[in-house]
């Protein structure tokens, strides 16, 4: 043991409540889902940790996926692991092919879904496909004695940075909700690793519907890990209502309107980053095009 | 912190430090010698053990997580059965990996093997396992995507991906032919 350092006390509650009793005990406390980003922080260990550890481990109400016919409801403990293998019934694509492309198996074994998207400075792949889906988080408000629940849509939980926006209060993402009616064609696109090469990487998800020729429902999201997260309405209105297939011109016009929204919104993206999003974008106006033409 | 936990088979009682990685445990308080870096969680993947037989990357691992854990080491990995399929696969390609991540990535290779033999059981319990693309001709291809994303949890640059993937092939033939006679 480290000379002088305290070993931190680990609360495991079992149950919410036994939470709540905890969290107004000890209101520094740390709150620890699975612990991979905690862990990859500089700081870590050695350090004073002063109101000890809550371990979520032991909540195994946070361990549910449920589905009914309207929507799927995931614990915040779920790892992404279990949630993959939870199966192509109860999963829409783009979130399936984000939980893949997320890590390593070995590494999805310890990734929470809360965790995840709980991450204060840092937009991974869920959380942008999440965006996407138009999914709901369940969080829970402790402050003093009391406690309040507010759904909230998973875009709505960062502001255009990145950055959770939870408040000062401590709070805890219990669950997500994600409905079940999403559009046929998804995309999901992940350049290079957001871990091990940040400054660099590039996350998008993309989903639509098409009926006779006709694009609807757009939804799209763009995450520079730790410098933007961007989901542009004008793009996706401009974009629902439109007749595939779009003219190769149109594509790059609207490719190049995404490059300036991102400049204009965010510093920081670096060049490689924005050409990087706006091929992307293309690709998938162009495989919709593709698609089209050859049905 | 007091943790009881089996690491390489022995049962040990450990006073470390509640939220200390269990990448510095193996180094520091156990003396093993076949973790040898510690990325602080940087996913190096350098320091793969098998916790109750899954692969994990230890130093994203606190001891608060270990209490009446097993926790194996390349230490006691090698003097096992299933080492011989890898080490064989290796002496037949020509090819091993360095010193520094030998451990390491025949570790990773062990943990696409389970994965791949035990799909049969993981499908009973109504799992979609991932290192295969087609359910139905699951014996014949491998998901080489899935698999790579795998090995290239370690950053190590000592082997080409082609001649991993080799190795990944021949150990796993090896692995089902004991199993064959096994049954």
């Amino acid at each position: 043991m480290y000379e002088g350092i305290r070993s931190p006390v680990i609360h495991t509650p079992k149950t919410l409540s036994e939470f709540a009793t905890i969290a107004y005990r000890y209101p520094s406390a740390i709150i620890w889902a699975g612990g991979s980003y905690l862990m990859s922080q500089k700081e870590y260990y050695p350090s004073e940790i002063k109101d000890g550890i809550i371990d979520l481990g032991s909540l195994e109400e946070l361990k549910r996926i449920t589905r009914n016919d309207r929507f799927v409801e995931i614990g915040a403990m779920v790892t992404a692991s279990q949630l993959l293998y939870a199966g192509k019934l109860v999963l829409p694509p783009v979130l399936q092919e984000a939980l893949r492309t997320l890590a390593s198996q070995i590494v999805r074994r310890q990734i929470t879904i809360g965790g995840s998207l709980c991450v204060p400075d840092m937009r991974l792949a869920l959380s942008t496909t999440l965006a996407v889906l138009d999914a709901m988080a369940e969080v829970k408000y402790y402050q003093g004695g009391k406690v309040s629940t507010h759904w909230i849509p998973i875009a709505k939980l960062y502001d255009k940075d990145g950055k959770l926006l939870l408040g000062s209060q401590k709070a805890l993402l219990t669950r997500i909700r994600i409905g079940l009616e999403y559009g046929d064609y998804h995309k999901f696109v992940c350049v290079e690793d957001p871990i091990r090469n940040t400054d660099d990487c590039v996350i998008v998800a993309f989903q639509a519907s098409r009926s006779q020729n006709s694009l609807s429902k757009v939804q799209f999201c763009i995450t520079f890990p730790s410098k933007a997260f961007h989901i542009s309405k004008d793009l996706e209105s401009k974009l629902s209502g439109m007749t595939l297939p779009i003219h190769p011109e149109r594509v790059n016009t609207l490719s190049y309107e995404l490059v300036s929204e991102l400049t204009k919104m965010h510093s920081g993206i670096s060049e490689l980053q924005l050409e990087r999003g706006r091929r992307i974008f293309e690709s998938f106006l162009h495989d919709l095009n593709a698609q089209t033409l050859s049905s | 912190m007091k943790i009881e936990c089996t690491i390489d088979g022995k049962a040990l009682s450990l006073s470390v430090n509640s939220n200390k990685p269990l990448s510095l445990i193996l180094m520091e308080d156990v003396g093993n010698r076949t973790i040898i870096s510690h990325c602080r969680g940087k996913a190096c993947g350098n320091c793969i053990v098998l916790i109750n037989d899954e692969a994990e990357l230890s130093c994203i691992i606190p001891a608060f997580r270990l209490r009446d854990a097993t926790i194996r080491t390349f230490e006691s990995y090698q003097k096992t059965r299933q080492y011989r399929d890898i080490e064989r696969a290796y002496q037949a390609t020509g090819n091993t990996p360095c010193p520094n991540c030998y451990a390491s990535k025949t570790l990773i290779i062990e943990s696409i093997l389970q994965e791949l033999t035990n799909n049969t059981r993981i499908k009973a319990l109504g799992r979609n396992n991932l290192p295969l693309r087609d359910e139905e001709q699951h014996e014949e291809k491998l998901d080489k995507k899935a698999i790579i994303q795998e090995l290239s949890l370690n950053t190590c640059q000592c082997m080409d991906m082609s001649e991993m993937m080799q190795i990944v092939e021949i150990a796993l033939t090896y692995r089902r032919r004991k199993r064959v006679r096994r049954n």
